[in-house]
């Protein structure tokens, strides 16, 4: 290689290395800050520690963990809340980056992003509604709390249940949840809780036809109609093993 | 012409063009299975293959004795060639920080110049090489043989200056990459 080419290589290699420091935001951040933080841009160790990535402390010294939700860093009040109640004061512990990642660059392909349900102190991680809006469909309507019997913390859409697959919601059974499920205890149904079935006139009808065993009543009936029998098995009546 | 096309511009072509379609559908695939996230780490690999890759050029300097140069080459060849690939597709089509960048560029570089001293180069030059004794016999004089050849000769100069850049433009690369792992290094948290 000649001298005046190894000349030119280390002298545009030394240029990059002076454009590092002074324009570290180009140079070498990863995409933009979001807005707020705009003014950190060119001083990457407001946030970063060396060889630690961000330190959740540094994060703290301005967003003090128990005005986050109520007040602004410039100490004004928060309006419009989102979510609904302030929650960051329920915390476990303050790990920023956990949730929150602030390079454009890197929220693209971040892990984090979500928050994560675990970081909550367990008294509040049943308070889904503090956060969640509830839905506002004809069932989620009739429903109070324990949303964790059918979401996950991981997931609240989709969720797999289907109440078909227990009891077909149909007719005089189309009711209020608490009308089967006391309490909105839904790890449990009762079929006496209206004025139709009584355990009298359930008991006599069934011991009429030689039935013991009525116990469970979806069991045997999935739906209302008197037709959709079934036996201990499933299967309705009539239908045979292959 | 059979010969050349099939022996020397085809496999170029090839090996330069699977680099650019494996970098696609490698970033392609990653964005489609939710995967982004693995491309950061692609990197790591890619950078030990493109490192070790190197064992040829200790080789044919001397600083190592062992292994023989021609498997060493092929082994060269193939290792930079996945190892960039592989920083390819961690680079994605994604542009953020310019050193990154600039140290991509500088490996592209590198592995374009790297194929045409494999591929191109020799051919070439054994292209003009006959081309000039096939005027000769023909009576030719010495100036009217180099008009004749002038811009095979010109062409052929181009490509020994692709060659030439192979060393000092991984010097650059080696340079500029250092510079992003260290950043990376002094910003990222592994935790």
């Amino acid at each position: 290689m000649s001298p005046i080419l190894k000349i030119i290589i280390a002298a545009n290699l030394i240029v990059l290395t002076i454009l590092v420091f002074v324009y570290p935001q180009l140079m070498v951040s990863p995409g933009k800050l979001i807005p707020g933080h705009i003014q950190l841009e060119t001083d990457c160790f407001a946030c970063h520690a060396s060889f630690r990535g961000v330190d959740s402390e540094r994060c703290i010294s301005c967003h003090k963990p128990a005005e986050i939700g109520r007040l602004m860093t410039t100490g004004q009040p928060i309006t419009k809340l989102k979510p609904l109640t302030p929650f960051h004061q329920q915390l476990i512990k303050q790990d920023c980056i956990a949730c929150h990642s602030d390079h454009a660059g890197v929220k693209r392909i971040s892990l984090h992003g979500h928050f994560k349900h675990d970081l909550l102190k367990i008294e509040t991680r049943g308070q889904c509604q503090n956060c969640h809006k509830p839905p506002t469909d004809s069932l989620h309507q009739k429903i109070d709390g324990n949303c964790s019997q059918c979401h996950t913390p991981e997931h609240w859409v989709p969720t797999n249940f289907d109440h078909k697959t227990f009891f077909v919601l149909e007719g005089d059974h189309n009711t209020r949840c608490v009308t089967c499920h006391v309490r909105n205890d839904y790890s449990r149904y009762t079929c006496y809780g209206c004025h139709e079935h009584t355990q009298d006139n359930i008991r006599h009808e069934h011991i009429e036809e030689g039935i013991r065993n009525f116990d469970n009543c979806v069991e045997c009936h999935r739906s209302g109609s008197e037709h959709d029998i079934r036996d201990g098995d499933g299967k309705r009546n009539g239908e045979e093993d292959d | 012409m059979t010969s050349l096309w099939r022996q020397h511009i085809l496999p170029f072509s090839l090996l330069l063009g699977l680099l650019a379609v494996g970098t696609i559908a490698g970033d392609y695939l990653l964005h489609r299975l939710n995967l982004v996230w693995v491309g950061r780490y692609l990197g790591i690999p890619g950078t030990i293959l493109i490192i070790v890759s190197l064992i040829y050029s200790l080789r044919k300097r001397k600083y190592i004795s062992s292994g023989q140069p021609k498997s060493l080459l092929i082994f060269h060849e193939f290792s930079a060639w996945l190892g960039s690939l592989l920083v390819l597709i961690h680079a994605g089509i994604h542009f953020n920080a310019i050193l990154p960048w600039l140290a991509t560029t500088a490996m592209g570089v590198n592995v374009v110049s790297g194929l045409v001293g494999k591929l191109l180069l020799d051919r070439a030059r054994r292209h003009v090489q006959g081309e000039r004794e096939q005027f000769q016999l023909n009576g030719l004089s010495r100036t009217a043989v180099e008009h004749a050849v002038f811009w095979d000769a010109v062409t052929l100069d181009a490509m020994t200056q692709w060659r030439k850049v192979h060393i000092p433009i991984f010097i650059v690369f080696v340079v500029l990459a250092l510079g992003h792992i260290i950043s990376i290094f002094l910003f990222w948290g592994w935790s």
